[in-house]
């Protein structure tokens, strides 16, 4: 076994993920700040799936992201996008489904959103209120669909009803979970 | 075969954290729901603890799900450090995560699980308090079917609850709730914080820290994340109020160990039979006294001099 395979098995262990279990809680504890996931040996995307998918929990990938192997050690069962628990996709493509919002007395079966985006850090900045934040937060985004903005305001405006959105690229990932008021600033 | 794979044997024989990875992975996913929709209970399936349910299961479960080889843990029952129950559970995590760092001060701790008392020293966002929950609804007292609180939570419909403070000061004058004081997170759910007392609750407003709540008997978790509103109920004309400690003369009673005018007391007989009183956070005491002789030996020295 090579120095690179060491490397890519990285993510799929314990101490890894709880590592980057963490940073995902500072991501919707904090609402648009930036944490990394350069050390996970994977890029953002498998990493945060690594971390929270098992076989308890399902899966759409409407944009076929995620490669069959990963879908073996992943172990997620597949379902549509607008049922499963996981939903991941391209942002630059812009939504055609509505993911599953929840119901008023189980809203946690709102889908976690995950979003790979071109960029973070640089782009059209998102001006964040809320939970979690002091005051404001500005998130820059690059390659979001802007049609994603205007249909999570809808999915998200019967709370508790939602749904809690991971925004990744390579390297980078924020959270924006449904408590999060986006302002779309021009730019 | 898997060539990479070594079997996480440590001295106790357990994998760091005790738990499954597929154990910690459930909970990790209902913390994250917990934390994206402020006061809710979210379910999960607490898993045997090798300690009684009602002995801190659930906030030893959220602590085994988080902690990790860089933490440093404090772990406080009714704000001591010393006492059985954090003791047991402190001494459980170091056994079962090799690695971890336990401490007093809150200032050091990344991690802290408590029971009963958030500490006096204001949390950073560093930090991350867990509290043991033994109650999580604040609906029990008014409703006994679970199915119909999680409507009423849903639709955030509290009026009995409400009509149940209001019971209490036509009876007594004044809303009696000592401890587990109803608390509405981000204007929605209102939660039980766990028998935190009075004196704890504005800290949940606005906290610097994110604060994890889980009922492992009840198997539930739920969040108040950073910087989120946390108003205890109350009237427009009979507003919250902390415990007071001033005496019958009006003057704010005192730590009789460290002497502090700003720290929640406990009520002791001493052997003459009177009442004193002493900080309920012991890392709190011991540091107001450290300070104490800090100044003590600087003002002996200037004396010398």
């Amino acid at each position: 076994m090579n120095a690179s395979d060491m490397t890519f098995l990285n993510v799929w262990q314990a101490h890894t993920q709880q590592r980057l279990f963490r940073r995902l809680l500072d991501a919707f504890a904090y609402p648009g700040r930036l944490l990394d996931a350069a050390d996970s040996g994977t890029n953002a995307r498998l990493a945060i799936l690594a971390t929270l998918l098992d076989a308890e929990v399902s899966l759409a990938d409407p944009h076929a992201l995620v490669t069959h192997e990963d879908w073996i050690r992943l172990m997620a069962a597949a379902a549509a996008p607008g049922e499963a628990r996981f939903v991941v996709a391209d942002a630059a493509r812009a939504p055609d489904f509505t993911p599953a919002l929840g119901s008023l007395e189980s809203p946690e079966f709102g889908t976690t959103l995950l979003l790979e985006v071109q960029q973070l850090g640089t782009g059209t900045p998102l001006l964040l209120t809320g939970p979690g934040i002091a005051s404001q937060n500005r998130l820059a985004v690059q390659g979001l669909h802007p049609a994603w903005i205007a249909q999570r305001a809808d999915w998200v405006s019967a709370y508790p009803l939602g749904v809690d959105i991971i925004l990744c690229d390579a390297t980078h990932f924020a959270g924006l979970p449904r408590t999060t008021q986006i302002i779309r600033e021009a730019l | 075969m898997n060539n990479t794979y070594e079997l996480p044997l440590d001295e106790a024989g357990y994998a760091f954290g005790f738990m499954d990875e597929y154990a910690k992975k459930e909970v990790r996913r209902a913390i994250l729901k917990a934390i994206c929709i402020p006061g809710y209970q979210t379910p999960y399936a607490s898993r045997e603890m090798p300690m009684g349910r009602g002995f801190g299961t659930g906030g030893l479960q959220l602590t085994l799900s988080l902690v990790g080889g860089n933490d440093t843990l404090k772990v406080i029952d009714q704000g001591s450090d010393d006492s059985v129950n954090a003791v047991n559970l402190r001494q459980f995590v170091q056994m079962t995560c090799p690695g971890v760092d336990v401490t007093e001060k809150t200032e050091d701790a990344t991690l802290i699980q408590s029971r009963h008392r958030i500490p006096e020293k204001l949390l950073t966002e560093a930090q991350i308090l867990v509290l043991q929950v033994p109650y999580p609804d604040a609906l029990v007292v008014v409703e006994p079917s679970e199915a119909r609180r999680k409507t009423m939570h849903g639709e955030a419909d509290y009026s009995r609850l409400l009509v149940k403070l209001y019971e209490d000061i036509v009876k007594f004058d004044e809303i009696t709730i000592s401890h587990r004081y109803p608390t509405r997170i981000h204007g929605h759910y209102i939660i039980d914080p766990s028998p935190i007392p009075r004196w704890d609750v504005p800290k949940l407003h606005q906290s610097k820290a994110l604060i994890l709540l889980g009922a492992g008997r009840e198997k539930k978790i739920y969040a108040v994340p950073p910087y989120t509103l946390a108003e205890p109920l109350a009237f427009e004309d009979v507003v919250f109020s902390v415990e007071d400690f001033r005496d019958a003369a009006g003057i704010r009673r005192t730590c009789s160990r460290c002497g502090t005018a700003d720290s929640f007391l406990d009520e002791f007989s001493n052997e003459a039979g009177e009442k004193t009183y002493q900080c309920s956070d012991s890392a709190y005491c011991d540091e107001q006294l450290a300070h104490q002789t800090v100044h003590a030996q600087t003002t002996n020295t200037e004396v010398a001099a």
